[in-house]
C-alpha cells in the first residue's frame, strides 16, 4: 500500500510508533549528524535533508561496546555478559545506501559463527527509509545497484513531495505499520505519479559513476601489480576515516581494560588502513602502505563479492570521498583498474 | 577445509556467546626454552573437560584476565584428552603476562577454532614433518595423534631445527621420537654449538640432505615464515607437488572466528578457512601476504 | 588566488624536470568534489598541467616528503615551508634532496565556513570567487558577498609567515592574508575565560565524539613516528577503545609531543571528521612555546629542535 502524510503530522506518527518501538532519527551532534534516540518531541531533524555523517551501522555496531565484564571472587573468575539491548527499534530516515549496507553487515555477522552483539541489537528492527532528494556530488549509489529512492532493503520507503511525505509499504512488516494509522491518507494516482517523477529527478542528480563491470576479476588481474597500487596509495595518510565512516566496514579490535580485581573486554572500530592492524612480533605482512590500500579496495570490490555471491561491499554513499583528509577518491581508483583481460588481448 | 562444523562447536560456547572464554586452571608449567613455556591446563568445569573435543591443527583464544587475549594452537593431541596443552613464546604484553602465571592460576580459553590437519587423507601415506623453533607446537599435536594410531600411517620422517640447542622445543618429545624405531627423527641446529654433536644446518638444507621420497608422501611444514618460504622450494626440488605440501599459517588474530577482518589473505580468513592450508591453495590467486 | 601563480608554477615545474633538477614534484591537483584539491605526485613535465594553485589548496604536503625516494620538488605555502623546516631540523628530510617551490599565500578559504554562513553545502554552491576583501558566493540565482576574514581558515588569520622564507624559488610576488589575531584566537580566548570545571566539561563533550580515527595525527607533518605511543602495548599508555578520557589524554599528549615543531597549519582540525576544535589545543601550545622560549617553529633550518636542546639560561627555578 502507498500512503500519504502531512509533514506537520510526522511528530504524531512517531509518537504512535514510539509506543511499540524505540525510535532512532538523524540527529545533530555538534557539527555532525548521526542516528540517535528520538527525544520524543522535536521533529526538527526533518530538516537534515542529506545523509548523516556517522552511518546507520553505529546503532547496531557502535564505536565501542562492552563484550563482557569479569571479576575475581573467592571461587575464581566470574564472567558476565551485558544485559540484552532494547529490542524493537525503528530507524526513521535511513538512506537507501545505508540500508543496503546493513543488509551486507547482516550477512557478514551471521554467516559462520553468529556475532551475538550485532545480531541481538539488529533483530526486530524496522527500517523506514527516506529518499534522497539532493544527493551529494560524491554519491555514486546508482553504479552499485542502488539509487536515491531505492527501496529494496527497507520496510517502508518515504519520499518528500512538497510539504507531504509519501510512504510505500515494502515488506509485510512495513505494511502492518502503515495499516490503520489515522494521520495517513491513501495516496492517489496523482500522488504516485508525483512520487515517480520526484524519484526520477533525484536519480538524474547522481553524476558520479564507477565502472564495476567484471570488477572482481579485473582486480584479481592486477592484484600483484605493485606500481598500480603504489600510484593509487601515494597520498593516503593511513588514518581510519574512510573505514570508520563507511557503512559497510566492520573490522574491530578487541581489548581488555582493567580496574582493581575487575575488568571489561571491549570491542571498538578498527581499520585495515592502520599500519599496526596486521602487525605480528615477527613481521607485518602489510607494512607497506600500498598493501593496505590494496586490501581496502580489493576487500570491497573483490574479496567480499567472492565470498558473498558477487555483492560488492560498497554502496556508493560517498562518505569516504567527502571525509578523507586528502580527498582520496575510490571511484577514481576503480575506474583506473584496467578493463578485463580477454584471451584476444593477452 | 572445515572438519567439525560450526554448528557442532556451538556446544562448547560459554553462555551461548562465541566470544566468551571458559575459565581454565593451569596444572603444570614446563620451561621449553628461555622464551618458550608449555602450560598444561584443564577446564574448571569437569563435565566440559570430559566432553571437549578438538582436532590437531586447531587453535584457541587464550585470555590472561586483566591483560588480554591471544591466539595459540592447541599443542596436545586429541588422542590424549586428559588435559590440554599450549606452548607459547613470550614476545609481548599478553605472552609476557602469561609467562608470569603459575600452577593454579586461572586463564580463559575459547575454541577450538579453525580447520585442522586433514588427518583422514593422511592415512596410509608416508609423512614428512618439517618444523622450526616453536613451529613444532601444532605439528606435535599431529605427530602424537599419528603415533597413537601408528598402524594407520606409513613412514614417518621428522626434520626439526632451531637456532641453538637451548632453543629446541619439546626436548622430551624429540627424545621419545628418537627412541621410536618407527620414526626417523632428524634434529638440527642452525650454527655449530659447543657440546652439540648432532647435525648442523638450516632446516630446508637439512631436509634436502635427508631427501625423503615424495612417493605416496605428504609434507607438513610449520615454522617461522622465512623457514616456510625456503622449505617449499626445497620440497619441490625433492619431487613434492604443491598438493603434497601442507602448512599452517600464522597471522595477527583477534576474534578467531572470521569476524574482525584482520587475518585475511585475499578472500580467505586464516582463522576460519585455515590455519591449515595446502600449498596449492595459497600459491596463486591470493596476494602474497604470508 | 591568481591564475598567474598557477601558470608560473607549471612553467617552473616543467623547467625543473627539463633541467633534471627533480625526479618528482609534489603539489595539488583538482579534487574529486567541488572546491577541493588533493595532493598529487607527478613524475614528468607532461603531467605539470595537472598542478593547480587556487583558494582551496588546504593540505600540508610536507608530510609526503618523509621517506620519499629521489629528488623531490614540493609546492609549499608559508605554513607548509615552516613544516618542512621542522622536518629538516629533525633530520627527517635532507635540505639538499628537495626543491622547495614557494607559493606566496593570501589565505585559504574554508568552504565549511561559507557553507555554514549561507546554509548550503559545498556541492550546492555554484561559484566562489575571491575579490579584494570579500568573497562572492553564487548558488543558483542567489549571490552573496562575504567578508574575506569570515571565510578564511582561522589559522590563516594569525599567519606568521605567508611568503615562504626557506625556498628555492618563489612563484609570485609576496602576499599575505588579512590578519586578525583576535578573531583567530577567539575560541581559545573564550576558553581562557571559562573556569577549570567548565573547560573540563567542554572537552569531555568534544572528546566523546572522537572515534580515534587518527586523521589528526596522520595529516600532521611532524607526527612521523614509526610507532605512535598509542600503539604501544608495553607499557600501554592509553586504552585502545575510544573512551573520552583516553581520547583526551591522546590529544593532550600529542599536543605536547608536537610542541616546538607544530606550525599551526590547521590541518589537524581540518582533517577531523567529527568537527572537534583541535586547533584550540595545538595553537595554545604554540603560544605557550612562544611565550616560554620566544620560539616559533620552523623558522630557521639550522636551529636545533627546541625540545631537544637546552641552554643554561633556561634553568628552571625548581631545578636550581
Amino acid at each position: 500500500m502507498v500512503k500519504k502524510i502531512k509533514q506537520a503530522d510526522i511528530g504524531k506518527l512517531l509518537e504512535r510508533w514510539a509506543k511499540d518501538y524505540r525510535i532512532f532519527v538523524p540527529s545533530r551532534d555538534g557539527e555532525i549528524t548521526r542516528f540517535d534516540r528520538w527525544d520524543g518531541k522535536d521533529t526538527g531533524f526533518l530538516s537534515i535533508y542529506r545523509n548523516t555523517v556517522v552511518p546507520a551501522k553505529s546503532v547496531f555496531f557502535p564505536v565501542k561496546e562492552e563484550m563482557f565484564s569479569y571479576k575475581k571472587d573467592s571461587t575464581g573468575y566470574q564472567l558476565k555478559v551485558p544485559g540484552p539491548s532494547m529490542s524493537k527499534k525503528l530507524l526513521f530516515g535511513i538512506r537507501p545506501c545505508d540500508a543496503s549496507a546493513l543488509a551486507m553487515l547482516d550477512v557478514a555477522f551471521k554467516e559462520g559463527y553468529e556475532d551475538p552483539y550485532y545480531l541481538e541489537k539488529r533483530r526486530d528492527t524496522v527500517l523506514v527509509g527516506m529518499t534522497c532528494l539532493r544527493p551529494y556530488d560524491s554519491c555514486f549509489c546508482t553504479s552499485l545497484g542502488g539509487g536515491p529512492g531505492e527501496s529494496k532493503n527497507v520496510d517502508i520507503m518515504m519520499t518528500q513531495v512538497g510539504d507531504e511525505y509519501i510512504l510505500e509499504g515494502i515488506t509485510q512488516k512495513g505494511e502492518e505499520l502503515l495499516a490503520g494509522v489515522e494521520y495517513f491518507t491513501d495516496a492517489s494516482e496523482a500522488d504516485i505519479s508525483r512520487l515517480r517523477s520526484v524519484k526520477e529527478g533525484a536519480l538524474k542528480q547522481i553524476t558520479r559513476k564507477v565502472n564495476v563491470k567484471d570488477i572482481t576479476q579485473r582486480i584479481y588481474d592486477v592484484i600483484e601489480n605493485k606500481e598500480f597500487w603504489e600510484t593509487s596509495a601515494i597520498k593516503c595518510v593511513s588514518c581510519g576515516v574512510c573505514t570508520f565512516f563507511c557503512p559497510t566496514c566492520y573490522c574491530f579490535d578487541i581489548s581488555d581494560e582493567k580496574e582493581k580485581g575487575t575488568g571489561i573486554r571491549k570491542r571498538a572500530w578498527d581499520s585495515c588502513q592502520f599500519p599496526v592492524y596486521t602487525k605480528m612480533p615477527a613481521e607485518n605482512p602489510r607494512e607497506e602502505k600500498w598493501r593496505r590500500v590494496r586490501q581496502k579496495v580489493a576487500h570491497k570490490y573483490a574479496y567480499f563479492p567472492t565470498l558473498y555471491g558477487g555483492t560488492i561491499s560498497c554502496t556508493g554513499c560517498g562518505r569516504c570521498i567527502r571525509l578523507c583528509p586528502v580527498s582520496w577518491d575510490i571511484t577514481a581508483v576503480i575506474n583506473s583498474v584496467p578493463e578485463k583481460v580477454t584471451t584476444e588481448s593477452k | 577445509m572445515t572438519t567439525s562444523s560450526i554448528s557442532e562447536r556451538k556446544k562448547f560456547f560459554s553462555q551461548n556467546n562465541v566470544y566468551l572464554p571458559h575459565v581454565c586452571v593451569i596444572e603444570k608449567v614446563i620451561d621449553e626454552t628461555p622464551t618458550v613455556r608449555t602450560f598444561h591446563f584443564k577446564f574448571k568445569d569437569e563435565r566440559l573437560q570430559k566432553e571437549f573435543t578438538f582436532e590437531s591443527g586447531q587453535f584457541g583464544e587464550y585470555t590472561v584476565f586483566g591483560v588480554g587475549e591471544a591466539t595459540f594452537c592447541i599443542s596436545s593431541s586429541p588422542t590424549r584428552p586428559d588435559h590440554l596443552e599450549v606452548a607459547l613464546q613470550r614476545v609481548g604484553k599478553v605472552t609476557n603476562a602469561f609467562h608470569r602465571l603459575g600452577v593454579g592460576a586461572e586463564i580463559g580459553f575459547r575454541g577450538p577454532y579453525g580447520n585442522s590437519f586433514p588427518i583422514d587423507s593422511l592415512k596410509g601415506k608416508n609423512l614428512v614433518f618439517v618444523g622450526g623453533g616453536i613451529g613444532l607446537a601444532p605439528l606435535r599435536s599431529l605427530i602424537w595423534n599419528v603415533i597413537d594410531n601408528r598402524d594407520k600411517y606409513g613412514k614417518i620422517d621428522i626434520v626439526y631445527g632451531a637456532r641453538s640447542p637451548a632453543d629446541l622445543c619439546f626436548k622430551y618429545d624429540l627424545e621419545a621420537w628418537s627412541k621410536d624405531n618407527t620414526v626417523n627423527m632428524v634434529t638440527t641446529i642452525d650454527r655449530p654449538a659447543e657440546g652439540w654433536n648432532g647435525r648442523v644446518g638450516l632446516v630446508p638444507a637439512v631436509l634436502e640432505q635427508v631427501a625423503p621420497s615424495p612417493d605416496n608422501a605428504v609434507a607438513i611444514v610449520c615454522g617461522p615464515p622465512i623457514m616456510i618460504r625456503f622449505t617449499f622450494p626445497a620440497l619441490a626440488k625433492l619431487g613434492f607437488t604443491p598438493e603434497q605440501m601442507i602448512t599452517t599459517l600464522e597471522k595477527r588474530m583477534k576474534c578467531g572466528i572470521g569476524k574482525c577482518g584482520r587475518c585475511n589473505i585475499g578472500p580467505l580468513f586464516v582463522c576460519k578457512d585455515g590455519p591449515v592450508f595446502r600449498y596449492d591453495q595459497i600459491k596463486n590467486f591470493m596476494p602474497q601476504e604470508y | 588566488m591568481d591564475k598567474i601563480l598557477q601558470d608560473n608554477l607549471r612553467k617552473e615545474v616543467k623547467a625543473l624536470f627539463e633541467q633534471k633538477k627533480v625526479d618528482l614534484v609534489i603539489g595539488y591537483e583538482t579534487g574529486p568534489t567541488k572546491f577541493t584539491t588533493t595532493p598529487v605526485l607527478i613524475k614528468n613535465s607532461e603531467e605539470a598541467d595537472r598542478l593547480v594553485i587556487n583558494d582551496f589548496i588546504t593540505s600540508n604536503l610536507a608530510k609526503m616528503l618523509v621517506k620519499i625516494k629521489g629528488k623531490a620538488g614540493i609546492v609549499a605555502k608559508g605554513c607548509d615551508s615552516r613544516s618542512i623546516v621542522s622536518l629538516i631540523q629533525d633530520h627527517k628530510v635532507k635540505r639538499e634532496n628537495i626543491v622547495i617551490i614557494g607559493v606566496p599565500c593570501s589565505g585559504i578559504i574554508d568552504v565549511g565556513k561559507i557553507s555554514r554562513l549561507i546554509g548550503k553545502e559545498p556541492d550546492e554552491i555554484d561559484d566562489i570567487t575571491r575579490e579584494k576583501d570579500a568573497v562572492l558566493v553564487t548558488s543558483g540565482s542567489e549571490k552573496k558577498s562575504l567578508p574575506l576574514k569570515e571565510v578564511l581558515y582561522e589559522h590563516c588569520l594569525a599567519c606568521d609567515l605567508s611568503t615562504p622564507a626557506e625556498c628555492d624559488v618563489l612563484i609570485g610576488e609576496p602576499a599575505s592574508p588579512p590578519l586578525d589575531k583576535v578573531a583567530s584566537l577567539a575560541k581559545i580566548n573564550e576558553m581562557e575565560k571559562m573556569t577549570a570545571e567548565q573547560r573540563w566539561q567542554y572537552w569531555k563533550e568534544q572528546m566523546q565524539r572522537c572515534t580515534r580515527c587518527y586523521a589528526c595525527r596522520n595529516v600532521c607533518p611532524v607526527c612521523y613516528c614509526e610507532r605512535c605511543f598509542v600503539e604501544e602495548s608495553e607499557p600501554q599508555w592509553i586504552n585502545i577503545a575510544p573512551n573520552w578520557q583516553d581520547n583526551l589524554i591522546f590529544q593532550v599528549i600529542r599536543s605536547i609531543h608536537v610542541a616546538g615543531r607544530c606550525t599551526d597549519c590547521g590541518n589537524c582540525e581540518r582533517a577531523c571528521p567529527v568537527g572537534i576544535p583541535l586547533r584550540s589545543l595545538v595553537r595554545k601550545m604554540y603560544d605557550i612555546v612562544d611565550e616560554m622560549f620566544h620560539y616559533k617553529a620552523g623558522t630557521n633550518k639550522d636551529d636545533l629542535p627546541l625540545m631537544a636542546s637546552y641552554e643554561t639560561r633556561e634553568a628552571e627555578e625548581l631545578i636550581r
